[in-house]
C-alpha cells in the first residue's frame, strides 16, 4: 500500500481533549498541514494551514471564538464557512463573500477528532464501534512510514484494563484497514477490546491513535501503561525506520489563489446565487414583529456574512424584500431576521407574516453588505429604532466576541415592544432601551447618546425614516464628520421626480441611450441589454452604485450621505438622474 | 533601588528577564549589547561583567549577576511578594532547579539550531533539532499526564513558577530552528497558558495568545 494525496478515507487527525476552546490545534494529513480549531459552540474546523492572504500559518493564529485572526495582518475568518469578515487595513469595507479558506470535512467522534483530504465520502463509524462506549489513549507521534507503523502494531501487547498485572493477556488480531489494528487482550479474568489507528501524517510520519472499549476504573494507570508500551514500540521503530532510507516526504499541491478570486469580478453580478432555505422558526419577537429563523437544506451551513449584512428574501407574491440577518459571528447554521408586519407595505412584510409558515422553504440571496462595522473605532454607538434593531443586534455580537465596547440605543415607539429582548439580555455592551419617548425628548436623548465628536469615534443608526434624519442632523450639529455616521435606511420615502429627460453616454460599454421622463436609468440600461446589479429599486442598498464621470447628478437616494452626494463622484442608476441634459458613467 | 539589564533584543535568555520583571511590574534599565553581529558580549568591557561572556547580566543596586536562570530566581525570592514565581519548601525548589536545567538543555539544543540556521553559528544543526525534538517529548508528556492530574505547569504547585518561565522562550522560538511543535500538542496548549500569564510580554517571534475563555465569559 502506497499513501495517496487523494485518499477519500477519514483518518482521526487530533484527540478531543487537544482542543480546548480559545486554542488552535496545529495537525497534519498526508502531508498537508492543518489549522484545526473548535469554536464556542463546540463546532470543530478543520482548515489548511495557511492564510490566504500572506501565507503564514492559521496554527500560530488567535482563536476568538467564532472567529480565527491571523496573527500576521488580523484577517478574521468566520466559523464554519472559513469566509473572510474582517480585513483591518479596509477597516470601513466589507471584504469580498469569495475570500474563503480551503476547509477539510472534520468530525468528532469516540474522543477523536476525524478528517480526509477530499469531501468525497461521508464519515462512517469504524466497524465494531457499535454499542460500546471508547476511552482514547495518549497519541503517539513517531518519524516511520505509515504502513511500517501498521504493521508493527499487530505485535503490540498489552493488559486488559482491568488486570493490568496479571499474567501477560493472549492477543487476538485483526487487521480491517491498511492503517488500522484491532486488538484484543485476554486473560483469565478479563478482555478487552481496542483498535489502533495510524494516522498519515506524511511518508515517513505517523501519529498511533489508540481507543479502548469501556471507561477504565483508574484512567491515569491504563493511560500510563498504554503510554510506556507505545513508546517502547515507537522507539523501535523509529531505530528500524533510521536504518533504512527515508521516503520522500508526501508533495501535496498547493492550489494558487482561484482564478475567481484573483481576477477581477464582471461588473454585472445581477444578484449573487439563489439559495433555498428552510423556514426553522418563526416566532412573534415583539408585538407587531415576527422573527424567521432559515436554515439551509442540506443541513449544512449558509454563507459568510459580516454585521450590517443583508439578505434579499424572494417573497411568494413575487417581491424582492431586504432584510438585516441578526447573527453573530461564525453562526452560520441559519439565519435569524425580524420582520414588522406594516399594514402599509406593498404586500412585502405583510406576505411573510401571515402566510409563511415553518417549514416552508424560500428563496434567499447570498449575503451582502452595505452597512459594514468597522472594529478599529475608540468608540461604537449604535442607534436603533423599532425593527432597526436587526443589524445593530448583529454588529453588537461582533464586536461582544471581540471585547470591545459599544453603546447601544434602542428607541422604540410609545406602545410598542422591543423586539429580540432576550437576545439583548445576552450582550455585555452598555445597553439603553427608550420607550415611548415624545419626540423633543428623542432629539434630546440621541444628542446625549452622541455627544460631541473626537477622532475614530463611529455612530451606526438603522431606524424609520424621521429618526435617521434627526440623528444624522444631530449628529452633524455636533461636529460628527459625514464619514463618522453611518446608516441604513429600510425604505426609500422619498417622493420620487421622474419627470427630467436626458442623456446617459456610458464610456465603457460605448453606448447612448435617452432616458425620457417616467423610466430609470437602470431600466434604460436593461432594455439595451446591459446586465446591471440592483437590489432595492428605490435607492436604498446601494447596489446599483454607478461611477459618474461627466455630468451633475439630481440624488434622489438616500444611501449616499451628503458628503457624497456633493462629490458628484457616484449615483445610484435606480432613482437618480441627471440635473442638466447628459451624464458620462463609468460602465 | 535600580535594576540594568545588559540586554540583546532578540535573545531569549534576556527575554525570560524581561518577562518576569514584567510580570513581576518591576522597573528597570537596559543596556543593549550587540551580541549579533557585533560580539560585543565577548568585549573587554563585558568580560568584566560577565567573564562567562554570557547574556544576560543584571546590575541589582551594586551586584552584579549572570546566568539568566540564576537571576530568575534572585529576582523572585527579592522581589515577588506572593512568594510563587520560586516558593521556598524545599520539594518544590528542587522541582524548579530540575526544570532550570533543562531550560539550559533547551538552550543547548533549540536555541543553537536557531544560533545556526540564523545568526552565522557553527553548531551541528541536525544534532542539535534532534536533541531538542527529545526534550520537547518528554515534555509534552509530563504536561499531557499534568493536565489529567490537575497540574498545568511544569512543577506541581497550582501556579507557574520561574521553571516555567526558563523553558518558554526557546520552546516558542524553536521554529527559527527549523524545530516544528506539531506533534507536541500538549506542549503547545503550555505555551498557550504561559502567555496568558498576567503581565506577559512579548519580543520578536513570540506572539501574543488571545484571551481564555474564562476571562471573556466574566
Amino acid at each position: 500500500m502506497t499513501l495517496s494525496l487523494d485518499d477519500p478515507h477519514w483518518h482521526p487527525i487530533a484527540s478531543s481533549d487537544d482542543l480546548p476552546k480559545r486554542h488552535v490545534y496545529q495537525g497534519q494529513l498526508l502531508g498537508r498541514e492543518l489549522a484545526v480549531w473548535r469554536a464556542d459552540d463546540g463546532h470543530v474546523n478543520v482548515w489548511e494551514n495557511r492564510c490566504l492572504h500572506r501565507g503564514v500559518r492559521l496554527s500560530i493564529g488567535i482563536n476568538e471564538g467564532a472567529e480565527l485572526k491571523c496573527q500576521y495582518h488580523g484577517w478574521r475568518y468566520a466559523n464554519r464557512s472559513a469566509g473572510c469578515t474582517y480585513i483591518p487595513a479596509h477597516p470601513a469595507d466589507a471584504p469580498a463573500r469569495r475570500i474563503t479558506n480551503r476547509t477539510y470535512p472534520a468530525h468528532e467522534a469516540f474522543g477523536l477528532v476525524w478528517s480526509a483530504a477530499t469531501h468525497a465520502q461521508p464519515f462512517a463509524p469504524f466497524p465494531g464501534s457499535e454499542g460500546a462506549d471508547w476511552f482514547a489513549l495518549r497519541p503517539v507521534p513517531l518519524n516511520a512510514a505509515p504502513q511500517d507503523v501498521a504493521l508493527a502494531l499487530e505485535k503490540y501487547r498489552f493488559q486488559p484494563a482491568t488486570d493490568l498485572d496479571g499474567e501477560p493477556a493472549r492477543t487476538m488480531i485483526e487487521r480491517p484497514a491498511p492503517l488500522t489494528v484491532r486488538l484484543s487482550a485476554q486473560t483469565g479474568t478479563a478482555l478487552q477490546r481496542a483498535v489502533f489507528f495510524v494516522q498519515p501524517v506524511d511518508a515517513n510520519r505517523a501519529v498511533i491513535r489508540g481507543l479502548i472499549e469501556g471507561t477504565p476504573a483508574d484512567p491515569l494507570a491504563v493511560l500510563r501503561h498504554h503510554n510506556e508500551r507505545l513508546t517502547q514500540l515507537r522507539d523501535r521503530l523509529e531505530r528500524a525506520a533510521r536504518r533504512k532510507p527515508a521516503p520522500e516526504p508526501l508533495q501535496p499541491a498547493f492550489e494558487p489563489v482561484s482564478v475567481e478570486l484573483s481576477t477581477m469580478p464582471d461588473i454585472a453580478v445581477p444578484r449573487g446565487n439563489t439559495l433555498r432555505v428552510l423556514v426553522k422558526r418563526k416566532w412573534n419577537s415583539a408585538e407587531g414583529i415576527t422573527a424567521f429563523e432559515l436554515a439551509p437544506l442540506d443541513g449544512g451551513h449558509l454563507p459568510t456574512f459580516q454585521p450590517g449584512a443583508h439578505i434579499d428574501l424572494h417573497l411568494p407574491n413575487g417581491l424582492i424584500r431586504q432584510y438585516s440577518i441578526t447573527n453573530g459571528p461564525g453562526d452560520l447554521l441559519s439565519y435569524t431576521i425580524g420582520v414588522k408586519r406594516d399594514p402599509a407595505s406593498k404586500g412585502g412584510s405583510q406576505v411573510l407574516v401571515d402566510s409563511v409558515r415553518e417549514g416552508d422553504v424560500l428563496a434567499i440571496s447570498e449575503p451582502r453588505n452595505n452597512f459594514p462595522l468597522r472594529r478599529d473605532a475608540t468608540r461604537t454607538v449604535l442607534i436603533a429604532g423599532g425593527v432597526g434593531i436587526t443589524p445593530i443586534l448583529s454588529m453588537a455580537r461582533f464586536l461582544d466576541k471581540s471585547r470591545l465596547p459599544y453603546e447601544l440605543h434602542y428607541f422604540v415607539r410609545q406602545g410598542e415592544h422591543a423586539a429580540f429582548r432576550e437576545e439583548l439580555n445576552q450582550l455585555a455592551g452598555t445597553i439603553t432601551i427608550h420607550a415611548g419617548l415624545p419626540r423633543g425628548d428623542s432629539s434630546r436623548t440621541i444628542a446625549a447618546a452622541l455627544g460631541h465628536w473626537s477622532r475614530a469615534q463611529h455612530v451606526y443608526i438603522c431606524g424609520p425614516a424621521t429618526m435617521l434624519e434627526t440623528v444624522r442632523s444631530t449628529a452633524a450639529a455636533q461636529g460628527w464628520p459625514d464619514e463618522a455616521v453611518h446608516f441604513e435606511y429600510f425604505k426609500n420615502d422619498k417622493v420620487l421626480d421622474q419627470s427630467s429627460a436626458f442623456e446617459v453616454e456610458l464610456a465603457r460599454s460605448a453606448m447612448t441611450l435617452q432616458v425620457p421622463a417616467g423610466r430609470t436609468i437602470l431600466e434604460v440600461m436593461r432594455d439595451a441589454g446591459l446586465q446591471a446589479p440592483s437590489s432595492c429599486e428605490q435607492g436604498a442598498c446601494g447596489t446599483c452604485l454607478t461611477g459618474v464621470i461627466e455630468g451633475e447628478v439630481d440624488h434622489q437616494d438616500v444611501y449616499l450621505n451628503d458628503t457624497e452626494k456633493r462629490t458628484n463622484h457616484a449615483m445610484l442608476t435606480c432613482v437618480s438622474r441627471a440635473k442638466g441634459k447628459r451624464l458620462v458613467l463609468d460602465i | 533601588m535600580t535594576i540594568t539589564l545588559y540586554d540583546f533584543e532578540l535573545s531569549g535568555n534576556c527575554y525570560k528577564l524581561r518577562l518576569l520583571m514584567s510580570i513581576l511590574g518591576l522597573r528597570y534599565d537596559i543596556v543593549p549589547v550587540d551580541f549579533f553581529p557585533g560580539r560585543q558580549h565577548k568585549s573587554d568591557w563585558f568580560l568584566r561583567l560577565n567573564p562567562f561572556g554570557q547574556l544576560p547580566v543584571l546590575v541589582d543596586d551594586g551586584l552584579t549577576l549572570s546566568d539568566s536562570g540564576a537571576i530568575l530566581a534572585y529576582l523572585a525570592r527579592k522581589y515577588d511578594a506572593s512568594g510563587q514565581w520560586f516558593p521556598e519548601d524545599p520539594a518544590t525548589t528542587a522541582q524548579i532547579l530540575r526544570w532550570h536545567a533543562v531550560a539550559d538543555d533547551i538552550t543547548a539544543t533549540s536555541s543553537a539550531a536557531r544560533l545556526a540556521l540564523g545568526y552565522d553559528y557553527d553548531f551541528d544543526v541536525e544534532k542539535s533539532q534532534a536533541g531538542a525534538h527529545r526534550i520537547f517529548r518528554i515534555m509534552d508528556e509530563h504536561l499531557w499526564f499534568g493536565e489529567r492530574e490537575n497540574r498545568d505547569w511544569l512543577c506541581s504547585p497550582a501556579h507557574p513558577t520561574t521553571a516555567d518561565i526558563a523553558c518558554f522562550p526557546y520552546v516558542m522560538l524553536s521554529e527559527e530552528g527549523g524545530i516544528g511543535r506539531e506533534d507536541y500538542p500538549a506542549l503547545r496548549r503550555w505555551c498557550d497558558r504561559v502567555r496568558r500569564v498576567p503581565g506577559f510580554v512579548v519580543m520578536s517571534g513570540i506572539f501574543p495568545a488571545g484571551r481564555p475563555l474564562e476571562e471573556v465569559q466574566q
